[in-house]
């Protein structure tokens, strides 16, 4: 459990004269769930951009798996498994959902554009095992019978469902998860939860934003939290909620509330 | 008025009796089409006819070669998105090979082919590479300087012929028993149009898989197409490339059937004109980019009769159509898929990932 | 290459080239407005600058009645034929652009169609207009007449300061002024700018739309009007094919100061006027196009978004 998947050292972002994030530090270890939470606009969504490749910090450094990945294009960081999903959901709303999660799949596939073409034996090898694996994530995330509907007539809790299964499908050694729940019925943030952790239990790294404190309670292994850009607390979930800089960000909410 | 809408909804009925058909039938289908695009030539009905222009010439150029060029625009403006405004310059590219080489060298047509498309390819890469991380607009002016700067480059070129172009260009040798002459419009239609449908058949290819996936993804939105680690630069030079090379095609092959090119032939307006095929037919499906190349093709040249004022007609038209449609008489499907195998499954919510 | 007459009428050019360069600066206000807007490249705005050039001619010849072969006016008479002139060619290319949003966006725009079917329908208009021209003046270019004696001013390190082009770069820098003040002083000014940066809140915050568009397209036109009457009374002459080629150039410009931006549009009239008369004078007038466009090319690949980037919301003319 100690090998580390994802470090950030003394991540510093500033936007022209605002600092977003401000000596950032975080270690995510293989196998866990990290939630990341803290008060709108700490900094919790650059934290993803950072990692993704989105922004270039200002100062410090990203490690995955032991490599630095600042300055790198994002495709590359997303090949190096990274996934994400997006907190204002950004679906191929003209595809397919089974299209969706199958451009994620295409990410490890060898074929180019000139092998598609005269379609060799390797493109529709890769083919056949792409439209199957997305067809099995589409299952796992529960909505299969959705594979022949356009991302953007998707009901809302399925298009963050089939945002996951995109993510997922890219096979990420990490992966990055905005709000998945957000709007969602407490019914659904219970079988999420469950999801997250079937994710975690099928050997994935999960990095999490959330703002409902059962859930992150319920699936957290360890919670960091940010408030104006400063990682203030870091740990356990019963450590958390007893950090008297955790309450004082929260100030007027107390942490179980929600 | 819904009901009618949807009876006169014939991409829709097509599509679905193609997929009910079983395949002998959508092979048999398939044969029938091609059989009648070979035969156009001989047609000869009123309707169709184009007065004032010979019609086995008018299949070839401007209808064969729009619905060539479309198909080839199509593949970036359509799929990936990205707005050329000076696709002329691959088809100029393309025919200036076939006439300095056809006319300096003792190659003959099949060998100047491949050096037009590699060069049209070449060039597309020169242009794309640098500038196709420019958002949409900034992209458009750019091509559309490029375009303009190949013609102004021939123009002021004396080693290339000027403005006076080349002359004397050799026609292809004969296939089979079929002659290349300029008096015989029909060998060049049939080679066109076979050209066309083997790129209609590696365009499709290429769209049903990951070429097209990752195009579907950087024209809806780039960033997160990069973010699903599609690389994005990349697959948009190759949507240049192929667009160049399929006009590479059109300019060989145009230039050995008019045996005399000049650089003013090749100005904007064929760009816009081209454009307006995709955009007139339903940017992004290929049937309906190749029906909006014939009509917009055919259209001026059946109604020549009308000499004065038919490109004001054709204008106002294109006004009038986009009006009503704006998404193209054939738009891309955006009707549903459901396919029974997948209608039907359990829903379980219970799968496993590895 | 003749750098040696580069050198020697160096001033000469400049003076020529800011001449030409606040047409075109005007001209690109037009593209740039519409485009804060809307998002789009106003396709036919070129032919809104090509029926301004008519106009005016048509105000010379038929109103003020100047016949080609008379002699030039002078006086109060010349005056007033310059004003009668310029305010019919300003006024028949703003009528001309709302004309064309009304038959060529509106409908598209209310229907949410995509870019490229708008810009279909634009270049359909652009097309229809061009053709309308060339059948009417049987594809031969127009002269016009000759309104004021063009003498020479003054001379200045050696070049000839021209009384025409003097009056088309102050009152070229006057409807600038007047625009100016018009974005940034009036309400309509500010609903323009509104739109530019948020076309929905702005409508939530009760801007009418449509009538922002309106007022965004005749103001364009104005500008191109008073483009296409300086135009004409500088090189005297027009055809239906005009406002292709000065369309292509003050678009190139305003994509050069970065579309959008009425300083950036403003900036790359003049660089693009200054540039293409300086580049002509070394290369010949056959490569101007293609300096300019390599130029645009390096700008943009080290400022993606032109020089003055996007933002027609902070702009300052």
């Amino acid at each position: 459990m100690s090998e580390n998947v994802l470090e950030l050292k003394n991540i510093t972002m500033k936007f022209g004269g605002v600092t977003a994030l401000n000596e950032v530090n975080l270690v995510v270890k293989k196998g866990e769930i990290l939630a990341l939470i803290g008060p709108n606009g700490a900094g919790k969504t650059t934290v993803f951009n950072v990692i993704t490749g989105v922004y270039k910090p200002t100062s410090g450094d990203v490690v995955f798996q032991g490599e630095s990945i600042v300055g790198k294009k994002r495709f590359k960081i997303t090949k190096l498994g990274i996934a994400r999903t997006f907190q204002n959901i950004r679906l191929f709303g003209e595809s397919s959902a089974l299209e969706n999660v199958v451009t994620g799949a295409d990410v490890h596939s060898k074929t180019g554009v000139v092998g598609s073409i005269f379609g060799t034996p390797r493109s529709r090898r890769e083919e056949k095992a792409n439209l199957e694996r997305a067809l099995e994530l589409l299952d796992f995330m529960g909505i299969k019978k959705r594979a022949g509907q356009l991302g953007k007539n998707l009901p809302y809790g399925d298009q963050r469902r089939l945002e996951i299964a995109r993510a997922l499908a890219t096979n990420p050694k990490l992966l990055l998860l905005d709000e998945p729940a957000a709007g969602f019925n407490p019914a659904e943030k219970v079988a999420l939860a469950e999801t997250i952790k079937k994710i975690r239990d099928a050997g994935y790294t999960v990095l999490l934003i959330e703002h409902d404190m059962s859930l992150i309670m319920g699936v957290s292994d360890r919670v960091a939290v940010l408030d104006f850009g400063t990682k203030i607390a870091d740990g356990s979930t019963t450590e958390v909620q007893n950090d008297p800089r955790v309450i004082e960000a929260y100030l007027g909410a107390p942490a179980d509330a929600s | 008025m819904a009901n009618l809408k949807s009876s006169l909804n014939l991409r829709d009925k097509g599509a679905e009796y193609w997929e009910r058909s079983p395949k002998w039938r959508r092979v048999a289908l398939a044969i029938f089409f091609i059989a009648i695009c070979y035969a156009l030539p001989f047609l000869n009905n009123p309707l169709v006819n184009t007065p004032g222009s010979d019609f086995q010439s008018v299949l070839f150029y401007p209808v064969g070669m729009y619905v060539l060029m479309a198909i080839g625009l199509n593949i970036v403006v359509g799929k990936s998105g990205l707005l050329d405004l000076g696709y002329v310059a691959f088809f100029a590219i393309g025919a200036y090979t076939m006439a300095i080489l056809g006319t300096k060298t003792s190659l003959n047509f099949w060998e100047i082919l491949p050096i037009g498309v590699g060069l049209a390819m070449l060039s597309g890469v020169l242009l794309g590479t640098p500038t196709l991380r420019l958002r949409g607009d900034y992209l458009a002016i750019v091509t559309l300087g490029f375009g303009e700067i190949v013609r102004i480059f021939a123009v002021n070129t004396d080693a290339i012929g000027g403005s006076r172009g080349i002359a004397g260009i050799p026609t292809p040798p004969d296939v089979f028993n079929a002659k290349f002459t300029i008096l015989d419009p029909k060998p060049y239609y049939w080679m066109l149009l076979t050209f066309t449908l083997l790129i209609i058949w590696m365009v499709r290819r290429m769209a049903a898989r990951r070429p097209g996936r990752a195009w579907d993804a950087i024209r809806q939105d780039d960033d997160v197409a990069q973010l699903m680690g599609i690389n994005t630069r990349k697959y948009k030079v190759w949507a240049f490339v192929l667009g160049a090379a399929v006009a590479g095609v059109g300019g060989v092959v145009y230039a050995s059937q008019i045996l005399s090119i000049v650089p003013d032939q090749f100005n904007l307006n064929i760009s816009i004109l081209i454009l307006a095929c995709v955009v007139f037919g339903g940017i992004g499906n290929v049937w309906g980019v190749i029906l909006g190349a014939v009509l917009l093709a055919f259209t001026p040249e059946r109604i020549r009769f009308l000499s004065q004022p038919r490109i004001l007609v054709f204008g106002i038209a294109l006004v009038v159509m986009m009006n009503l449609r704006p998404d193209g008489i054939l738009p891309k499907k955006k009707r549903e898929h459901f396919d029974p195998d997948w209608h039907t499954v359990e829903e379980s919510g219970e799968g496993e990932i590895k | 290459m003749d750098f040696a007459l580069l050198h020697d009428a160096f001033w000469g050019l400049t003076f020529d080239g800011i001449a030409l360069g606040a047409i075109y600066a005007l001209i690109s206000l037009g593209y740039t407005l519409v485009y804060g807007v809307l998002r789009l490249i106003n396709f036919a705005h070129s032919e809104v600058f090509m029926i301004g050039t008519f106009a005016a001619l048509v105000a010379a010849s038929g109103i003020m009645g100047v016949k080609v072969e008379d002699d030039p006016r002078t006086g109060v008479s010349m005056i007033l034929t310059l004003i009668v002139c310029l305010v019919v060619a300003m006024l028949a290319s703003a009528i001309t652009a709302v004309l064309v949003e009304i038959v060529a966006y509106r409908r598209l725009r209310q229907r949410g169609a995509t870019k490229l079917a708008t810009l279909i329908s634009a270049i359909g208009v652009s097309i229809s207009l061009v053709e309308l021209f060339r059948i009417i003046t049987d594809s031969l270019p127009r002269e016009f007449p000759r309104i004021m004696e063009k003498t020479f001013l003054f001379s200045y390190a050696g070049a000839d300061v021209r009384n025409d082009k003097v009056i088309v770069i102050i009152a070229a820098g006057l409807m600038m002024f007047a625009l100016e003040r018009f974005i940034t002083k009036t309400r309509l000014g500010k609903g323009i700018r509104a739109v530019s940066m948020d076309e929905n809140t702005s409508t939530l915050m009760g801007v009418n739309i449509n009538r922002v568009i309106t007022v965004t397209f005749f103001a364009g036109g104005l500008m191109a009007g008073a483009a296409a009457f300086f135009y004409i009374l500088v090189y005297e002459n027009t055809s239906f094919k005009v406002g292709f080629f000065l369309g292509i150039s003050a678009f190139t410009a305003a994509v050069l100061g970065g579309i959008g931006n009425l300083k950036g549009a403003l900036f790359g009239g003049f660089a693009l006027g200054l540039m293409e008369t300086w580049t002509s004078a070394v290369f010949g007038t056959a490569w101007k196009a293609v300096i300019s466009f390599i130029i645009l090319v390096l700008v943009l690949l080290i400022k993606p978004t032109g020089l003055f980037g996007e933002s027609i919301q902070q702009a300052r003319v």
